[in-house]
C-alpha cells in the first residue's frame, strides 16, 4: 500500500504548479472574467501541448492513457489557480466518449479534444433540480434518418465555446446519451450570470433538434449507467479542483496571519486565529485523503468505486466551503474586497459544489450503499 | 499511488482472522488475572509488542501488520490487550532513553503484563500547563524522596510501576528542573484513589506520593532532562489503532442502521425519514475519510515515514469526529441512546477503546478523546506553530522567563 505519489506523478503536479503560476496568475483570471468568452484560446493550445487535454485519453487516439489520479493531480491544480475554462467538462466527454463510442466517434473526437481543437460539454441538470439520471425529462422521437430532441437542459457549463454536447434524452428503450451539434436548429442558449465568473453556464432550450442516427452515444436505453459513471468521474474531479481551491485559500490566509499585525503582534500568535488555521487544515488534508482515495478506486475498479467517489464530493464540497470561507475571515475586511483575490477560490469551490451532483445526492448514494 | 493491500498483508490478515476466530474467549473477561492470561496469549501469538526491537521481547512487524491486528481484533469484537501505556509509550521511552540494566529488569515484564504500568504525569494544577507541575523528588542519596500528587493516572488501582515526572530543581525555569523516574507504586508511600468517570467507571485515579522512594537507578536520562524525555514523540507503536478505530465506528454505524429499522415515527421506520436519512448519509461519509486519512498515515508510517507534529491532526481529526459521531446517532436515536444498560441487540455498542457498552456509554466515552494525550486546544496549537509555522503566542510565563 502505497498513498503517496509517484515520482511521475509529483512530476506531473509540479509542472502543472509552474505553469498556471505562470500562465494563470490571477491578473490573467480577472481578464478572463471581463472577457465574453471566458476562457483563453492560447491557453487551451498550450494544455493541448502539454498532454493535459489526453490525459487520460487512450494513446491510439492521442492521449497519455493516464488515470483518474493524474487527473485529480491535474484539476487540483487548476482549482488552485482558479483556472477558467471548460477543461472537465471536456475531459469528462471524452472519457464518455472512449468508454461508449463508436470506432467513428472516436476517431472524429478524441484526437481533436487531445490536440485542442475541440471543446466539449454535457448537460446534467434537466427541468428538476435533480442529480439523479432517472429525472431526465427531456424527450427524443425517432424520425427517419435520426432523432428530434426537445426539452430543456439548464445549467449547462461552458456550452457557448463547445464543439459538441453530450445530452442524455428519455427514449421507449431509456434513458440514451447524445451527441448534440451546439449549431443545431433548434437549440437556443440563454446564458446565465452566477457568481463565479469563471464558471460559465447556458440554459439551453432543445426544440425538435435533429440528431443523426450515428451521433447516438452507446445502445440507446444504456445511458443512466453512464451517467452514473461519469457523475462518479465528474465528482471526484470537481473534489480534486475545490481541494486545490481550499488550499490556496489556507496558503494566503497562513500567510497573511504570519504579517498582519494588531495589538503589537502577528494576528497569527493569538489563538483565535491559530486554530482556525488548524482547523482548516485538518479539513485540506482529510479533503486530501477523500480525493486520491476516491480517484484510485475508479483507477483500481476497487470495490468501493461507487462508494468513495460520493463520499469525497460530500465532504470535500462541505470542507472546501468552510476553508475558503474561514480564510475570509481571518483576513478581515480585506478579504470581502473584489480587489483582494480570496473571493476567486471561494467562488470556485462555490460553483463546483453544485456539480456532478451535489453533496445532498451523494449523501444519499453513500447511505444507500451501506445500508441496503 | 497504488492502495491495494500487498500479497503478504492479506495473507497476514487472513492468518491473524483465523488464529482470532479459535482464539477469543467465548465468555467476557470478568477479573484481571483472565484479561492478563488474554494478554499473554495474545503476545505469545506476536500480536502485543509488533514493533518492539526482537532484542526486548518484540516482533519487529510492520505498522501495516500491526494495524491489521487491531482491525481485525475490533472486526471480531476480541477484548483489547491490556497495559496499554507500558507498552505504546514507557517501554520505548526505556528503549531509548533507559540504562542496559533498566531494559533488562523492566521491557520483558511490561511486554507480557506481568507488571502493568501507569502515567504519573497531570497534576492538579498542571494539565495543559504540564511543565508547572510541583510534584518534588529531592536527593536523599542513592534515592529520590517523592512529595506531591498526580491525577487522571490511568490503571492506577491495577499498576505496579508508573512513569514519573517530578521536579528536582526548583530554582530554575519550569521546563529545566524536571526529571523523570519510574516509580514502585506497590508501597507504603505511594496511595491510589480511583476517580469515578462520567461513564460511571473508574479507569483513572488520583495518586498521592508522601515520602515515596525512587531508586536513582531509576532515573531515566540525566538528572533534570526529564522534559525532553517527555515530549519525545516516540514511533514504536503509533498509527497501530488507525484502522482497528474506523472499523469500531463502522460496527457502530451498522447497529445505527439496524435501529433505525426498528424504531419508528409517522408509521415508518425512521431509515425512511428523509431528515434521518440525510445525516447518517453524512455521518458515514466523515467515518469513511477518516478510514481513508488513516490509511495515509499508515502508508507513510509504513515506509519508515514519520509524521511528527502533523500526527496532531491525525488525533484532532478522530477524536473531533468521534463526538460528532455519537452526538448525531443520539440525536437519531432519541431516548434510546440514553441507555445505561441494553435490552435489544442494536443498543450494543462498544466504547472507541473496545469496552463493551452502550450508545450511552460510547457518547460519554467520546468526551475524553478530545481531552487525554493533549487537549484539541493543544493540538491545534502544535498544528499552528509547529505544522504551519505560525507564531508563539506571547504567554505569561514566556515573558517572567
Amino acid at each position: 500500500m502505497d498513498f503517496s505519489f509517484s515520482p511521475d506523478q509529483t512530476l506531473l503536479k509540479n509542472s502543472a504548479r509552474a505553469f498556471l503560476d505562470e500562465h494563470c496568475k490571477p491578473a490573467s483570471v480577472r481578464l478572463l472574467w471581463d472577457d465574453k468568452r471566458g476562457e483563453s484560446e492560447a491557453m487551451w493550445k498550450e494544455m493541448a501541448q502539454l498532454g493535459w487535454l489526453g490525459l487520460a485519453l487512450p494513446e491510439e487516439h492521442g492521449g497519455s492513457g493516464l488515470g483518474m489520479v493524474e487527473s485529480a493531480i491535474l484539476l487540483e491544480e487548476l482549482g488552485r489557480a482558479a483556472c477558467p475554462g471548460p477543461y472537465w467538462p471536456t475531459a469528462l466527454v471524452a472519457s464518455a466518449i472512449t468508454e461508449a463510442g463508436t470506432d467513428t466517434q472516436k476517431k472524429r473526437w478524441l484526437p481533436a479534444i487531445a490536440g485542442g481543437d475541440a471543446r466539449a460539454t454535457l448537460a446534467l441538470l434537466d427541468t428538476e433540480l435533480d442529480w439523479n439520471p432517472e429525472s431526465t425529462a427531456t424527450r427524443a422521437e425517432k424520425t427517419s434518418g435520426g432523432w428530434t430532441l426537445s426539452g430543456l437542459k439548464r445549467y449547462v457549463p461552458w456550452s457557448h465555446v463547445a464543439d459538441v454536447l453530450l445530452v442524455p434524452a428519455r427514449t421507449p428503450e431509456g434513458i440514451t446519451l447524445f451527441l448534440v451539434d451546439p449549431s443545431a436548429a433548434g437549440l437556443t442558449s440563454s446564458p446565465v450570470q452566477t457568481m463565479d465568473p469563471g464558471t460559465r453556464w447556458t440554459n439551453l432550450t432543445l426544440q425538435n433538434v435533429p440528431v443523426r442516427g450515428e451521433d447516438v452515444l452507446g445502445a440507446p436505453g444504456a445511458g443512466a449507467r453512464g451517467l452514473a459513471g461519469l457523475l462518479r468521474r465528474g465528482a471526484v474531479g470537481a473534489a480534486a479542483e475545490m481541494l486545490g481551491a481550499a488550499r490556496r485559500c489556507l496558503d494566503m490566509a497562513v500567510e497573511y496571519a504570519k504579517v498582519r499585525e494588531q495589538f503589537g503582534q502577528p494576528i497569527g500568535s493569538f489563538q483565535a486565529i491559530r486554530h482556525k488555521c488548524a482547523d482548516m487544515l485538518l479539513e485540506v488534508e482529510n479533503s486530501h485523503a477523500a480525493v486520491y482515495y476516491a480517484a484510485w478506486t475508479l483507477d483500481a475498479k476497487a470495490d468501493d468505486h461507487e462508494m468513495a467517489p460520493s463520499v469525497a464530493k460530500a465532504y470535500v464540497s462541505d470542507a472546501a466551503r468552510k476553508v475558503c470561507g474561514e480564510a475570509i475571515q481571518v483576513h478581515g475586511g480585506i478579504g470581502f474586497t473584489w480587489e483582494y483575490d480570496l473571493h476567486m477560490y471561494f467562488k470556485r469551490a462555490k460553483a463546483l459544489e453544485v456539480q456532478y451532483g451535489d453533496a445532498d445526492y451523494h449523501r444519499e448514494i453513500v447511505l444507500r450503499r451501506i445500508a441496503t | 499511488m497504488d492502495l491495494n493491500y500487498s500479497p503478504e498483508d492479506r495473507a497476514f490478515r487472513d492468518t491473524t482472522r483465523r488464529w482470532l476466530e479459535s482464539n477469543v474467549p467465548k465468555d467476557d473477561l470478568k477479573t484481571l488475572d483472565e484479561r492478563k492470561q488474554w494478554h499473554r496469549k495474545l503476545y505469545e501469538a506476536g500480536y502485543v509488542g509488533m514493533l518492539w526491537p526482537r532484542a526486548y521481547g518484540g516482533w519487529e512487524a510492520t505498522p501495516m501488520q500491526q494495524a491489521i491486528v487491531q482491525d481485525e481484533m475490533a472486526r471480531i469484537g476480541a477484548p483489547p490487550a491490556i497495559n496499554g501505556l507500558g507498552i505504546g509509550f514507557i517501554g520505548p521511552t526505556i528503549i531509548v532513553h533507559g540504562t542496559e540494566a533498566q531494559k533488562q529488569r523492566y521491557l520483558k515484564k511490561i511486554l507480557t503484563a506481568e507488571e502493568i504500568w501507569c502515567q504519573l504525569y497531570s497534576e492538579p494544577n498542571a494539565g495543559s500547563d504540564l511543565a508547572s507541575l510541583k510534584t518534588r523528588a529531592e536527593d536523599a542519596g542513592d534515592h529520590f524522596v517523592v512529595n506531591g500528587q498526580k491525577i487522571w493516572t490511568s490503571s492506577g488501582p491495577i499498576a505496579d510501576w508508573g512513569i514519573l515526572l517530578a521536579r528536582t530543581d526548583p530554582r530554575i525555569a519550569k521546563h529545566k528542573g524536571i526529571s523523570c523516574v519510574l516509580l514502585n507504586m506497590r508501597q507504603p508511600g505511594v496511595e491510589v484513589r480511583p476517580l469515578k468517570q462520567i461513564t460511571g467507571h473508574s479507569l483513572f485515579s488520583e495518586v498521592f506520593m508522601t515520602n515515596a522512594r525512587a531508586d536513582k537507578s531509576d532515573l531515566i536520562g540525566k538528572l533534570n532532562e526529564g522534559w525532553a524525555i517527555a515530549q519525545t514523540t516516540l514511533g514504536f507503536e503509533r498509527g497501530g489503532n488507525s484502522l482497528g478505530r474506523v472499523t469500531r465506528y463502522a460496527i457502530a454505524f451498522t447497529q445505527l442502521v439496524k435501529a433505525a429499522r426498528e424504531l419508528r415515527r409517522g408509521g415508518k421506520p425512521l431509515l425512511d425519514d428523509p431528515a434521518v436519512r440525510a445525516k447518517m448519509g453524512k455521518l458515514y461519509a466523515e467515518l469513511e475519510v477518516q478510514r481513508y486519512a488513516g490509511l495515509r498515515i499508515l502508508s507513510a508510517l509504513n515506509k519508515g515515514e514519520s509524521p511528527g507534529a502533523a500526527s496532531s491532526i491525525t488525533k484532532l481529526s478522530y477524536t473531533e469526529f468521534e463526538k460528532r459521531f455519537y452526538e448525531t446517532a443520539l440525536e437519531i436515536l432519541g431516548p434510546w441512546g440514553q441507555l445505561m444498560s441494553s435490552r435489544e441487540e442494536f443498543e450494543e455498542v462498544d466504547t472507541s477503546s473496545g469496552e463493551p457498552g452502550t450508545w450511552a456509554t460510547a457518547f460519554l466515552w467520546a468526551r475524553a478523546g478530545t481531552i487525554y494525550s493533549g487537549s484539541s486546544e493543544i493540538q491545534r496549537n502544535i498544528i499552528g506553530e509547529r505544522v504551519l509555522g505560525l507564531p508563539k503566542e506571547v504567554r505569561a510565563d514566556r515573558l517572567k522567563a
